[in-house]
């Protein structure tokens, strides 16, 4: 019995080393997070102007000389995929994982991986990868940001791919957090997700690009995709956090939980092992 | 004077959004000017000097860095990597900056690649002080 109390002490003790750990990291997630979600938010509404606009010049637009307009005839696809750097954040890059992994099956396909669990995936599953460097979604900025447009737009320049499609996690609240995903390039690709499509086709205004299409899209093609990836780094990063830190809190609860039934079984224990102690000197005595 | 719909956003959120009579930006076929009623329209922006006029008839300047400007069934959109009021414009540290990479283009002695980024940078100064005073 006494061996059983010292394992059931040693038991507790290891989880609540545990639970101060999980802690540790809900609070640290925590504060990250107000940063990170007023960094998400404020970026949000020009992220979403920036697609909107795009869409809407994809809809309208009949000028297909720039290759960033054209569907070409390369059907394979490079997918940037945002990520977290580290786990114990709950299902947060299991579940980005799986939509991908269901959204690129059987697809041709290259990827651009942000983040550094990503980087491992990509490795695992021995997927072709465009660059690793930038490993650390943490160390993004903005700069970065125009960086990952400008290799993405030189190589799809190149042939190298003929699609470019996003794939993050989008922050919609402090409890919940869903994959969001949508092609990029070429623009023709913006308006194929349409239900609508249809109903807008018969009132396309024609739209005029000053100097020419082709130098408008040049130009900005590398903007937008700029744009469009800091954006999803800035959701994803809040995603991420947020999603460590109700896992951590769920931890640290279920942590305590297990304590509370430890105590109970140790106090048990200790209660048998008094009784068994009494009987036996009561018996002692009885047989003097 | 009619007034149409527009929205200035820079990945720091979204600066204005509201009616305005007139705005003029630099895009890189030099400044233009959108009013209401503009027909669609799409070019990039360059680097410089903007200014809008708002509904009720006051002008505010700021120095507008790379970007888009989109005109969509009257609705006007300035998306830019950099936006900033003239009142917000950090002087000194324009003036550093400008200091900064003129030493460095003057000292030479740089690869292509960093010379393009330290050009940059300078227009970038030059553009804000242009603009801040």
């Amino acid at each position: 019995m006494a061996s059983n109390m010292k394992a059931v002490k040693l038991r507790i003790r290891s989880v609540q080393s545990t639970m101060q750990i999980t802690k540790a990291m809900e609070l640290v997630a925590s504060s990250k997070l107000r940063r990170a979600r007023d960094r998400a938010i404020t970026c949000r509404p020009y992220f979403e102007e920036l697609h909107q606009t795009l869409v809407d010049i994809a809809d309208g637009n009949t000028d297909f000389t720039s290759p960033y307009v054209r569907t070409g005839n390369n059907d394979k696809i490079c997918y940037v995929v945002i990520g977290g750097d580290r786990g114990l954040a709950g299902g947060y890059n299991s579940n980005l994982f799986k939509h991908f992994e269901a959204e690129s099956k059987g697809k041709d396909k290259i990827v651009f991986p942000v983040g550094k669990k990503v980087v491992e995936y990509v490795q695992r599953r021995g997927y072709e990868c465009m660059s690793d460097q930038f490993g650390h979604i943490a160390s993004v900025s903005v700069s970065d940001c125009f960086s990952i447009a400008n290799l993405l737009c030189r190589e799809f320049n190149a042939g190298r791919f003929g699609h470019v499609a996003l794939f993050y996690t989008k922050f919609v609240s402090m409890m919940s957090q869903t994959v969001g995903s949508f092609p990029v390039l070429p623009l023709g690709d913006l308006t194929d997700h349409d239900e609508n499509l249809e109903e807008r086709k018969k009132i396309r205004n024609l739209i005029l690009y000053e100097p020419s299409a082709e130098e408008v899209f040049n130009a900005i093609v590398p903007e937008y995709l700029a744009g469009l990836i800091y954006g999803a780094v800035c959701e994803s990063t809040a995603s991420e956090l947020a999603a460590r830190r109700t896992a951590m809190d769920a931890a640290t609860k279920n942590a305590g939980e297990m304590i509370d039934q430890l105590n109970l079984y140790y106090n048990r224990a200790r209660q048998a092992a008094i009784t068994q102690e009494i009987t036996e000197i009561v018996a002692g005595s009885d047989g003097v | 004077m009619n007034t149409f719909p527009l929205k200035i956003g820079t990945p720091d959120g979204m600066l204005f959004d509201g009616e305005a009579e007139r705005i003029v930006v630099r895009s890189i076929g030099g400044d233009l000017a959108v009013l209401a009623g503009h027909t669609n329209f799409c070019t990039a922006l360059g680097m410089g000097e903007a200014h809008l006029v708002d509904a009720e008839g006051k002008t505010r300047r700021a120095a507008c860095i790379g970007g888009l400007i989109s005109v969509m069934n009257g609705v006007c959109r300035v998306l830019a990597t950099t936006w900033e009021w003239q009142e917000n414009i950090d002087m000194e540290r324009a003036a550093q900056a400008k200091a900064r990479a003129e030493k460095l283009i003057a000292e030479g002695d740089l690869s292509d690649r960093d010379y393009m980024i330290v050009r940059a940078r300078l227009n970038r100064a030059l553009v804000r002080l242009s603009v801040g005073k």
